[in-house]
């Protein structure tokens, strides 16, 4: 299946069909609630990785880590949730939109990275013990590509209705 | 450290609201209207972020992209009020890209109705 048929099948779906249905402001309110959990997943990770760089390290980062990685769970969910109807609607207006390449390799690579840092023996210390010079470096590059991977995937995502 | 990922974070933003980027411009487009006359293929949808519908002109088939759904409802164009193969008269500004067709539209024209989408920009 190339990617031009996903988005035809994508769009000819039931979901594209009742999204499509909603009335004239079904997907401005749906592009609202991707908005908000866009915010939550950013605003949850910009805070988890700024401590993971150095800052507020009067807080533990055992407190910290615990409902910054919730909100992020929970923004991503929502942003998940509304992104696929929002595509739905015309998906394949977006056949040939360079940067559909941008956004959706970075959310790629930022669940690896995701992945990568939460089997990391760093993260799984950090919640029993003060974590070692090397295990902080660890986390603080997982923090950089984080914000890297996010950010871009945010552009990408952004500039796609540039196109 | 922080201060400095915080003031990239200001410039990015500062970046990012400048005019260059304003939301769904008329940027990309020519700066005069142009009238179009053609047979609609595609009547009107309202849905996604636009109202669109296509229309031929001559050979080819024109998008013609109008206000956001609930503004071109507002206007009285609403889905299905004019049929396929309705003969309709567009005002907008066409696309600068070379072999695009696609045409932000002002002013649909269908026999004596018209539908003003963004009179401001007539």
């Amino acid at each position: 299946m190339t990617a031009l048929q996903f988005l035809q099948w994508l769009e000819a779906s039931a979901l594209g069909q009742a999204t499509r249905a909603l009335g004239v402001w079904s997907y401005g309110i749906i592009n609202l609630a991707h908005i908000l959990g866009i915010a939550m997943l950013f605003g949850s990770i910009l805070l988890l990785d700024l401590r993971l760089l150095g800052a507020w390290r009067q807080i533990p980062l055992a407190i910290w880590s615990g409902p910054t990685t919730f909100m992020a769970r929970v923004g991503f969910l929502l942003a998940v949730c509304t992104g696929i109807p929002m595509l739905s609607v015309n998906a394949t207006e977006y056949a040939g939109n360079p940067f559909l390449l941008v956004k959706f390799p970075a959310i790629a690579l930022a669940l690896l990275n995701v992945w990568l840092v939460h089997r990391s023996e760093a993260w799984r210390a950090h919640r029993l013990r003060e974590l070692m010079p090397r295990e902080r470096r660890r986390l603080a590059v997982g923090a950089i590509l984080s914000l890297v991977f996010w950010l871009t995937a945010i552009t990408g995502g952004r500039m796609l209705g540039y196109w | 450290m922080v201060v400095k990922i915080v003031a990239t974070f200001a410039a990015a933003a500062l970046l990012a609201a400048s005019p260059a980027f304003a939301h769904h411009g008329w940027s990309g487009q020519e700066g005069k209207l142009v009238d179009m006359t053609g047979t609609v293929v595609q009547g009107v949808s309202l849905a996604g972020p636009h109202g669109t519908m296509k229309i031929k002109v001559k050979d080819e088939v024109w998008d013609i992209t109008l206000a956001p759904p609930a503004r071109t409802s507002r206007a009285g164009l609403t889905e299905g009020i004019i049929p396929v193969g309705a003969t309709v008269t567009v005002r907008g500004n066409r696309s600068t890209e070379a072999g695009r067709h696609e045409m932000k539209t002002v002013l649909v024209k269908h026999g004596a109705k018209e539908y003003h989408v963004y009179p401001d920009r007539e």
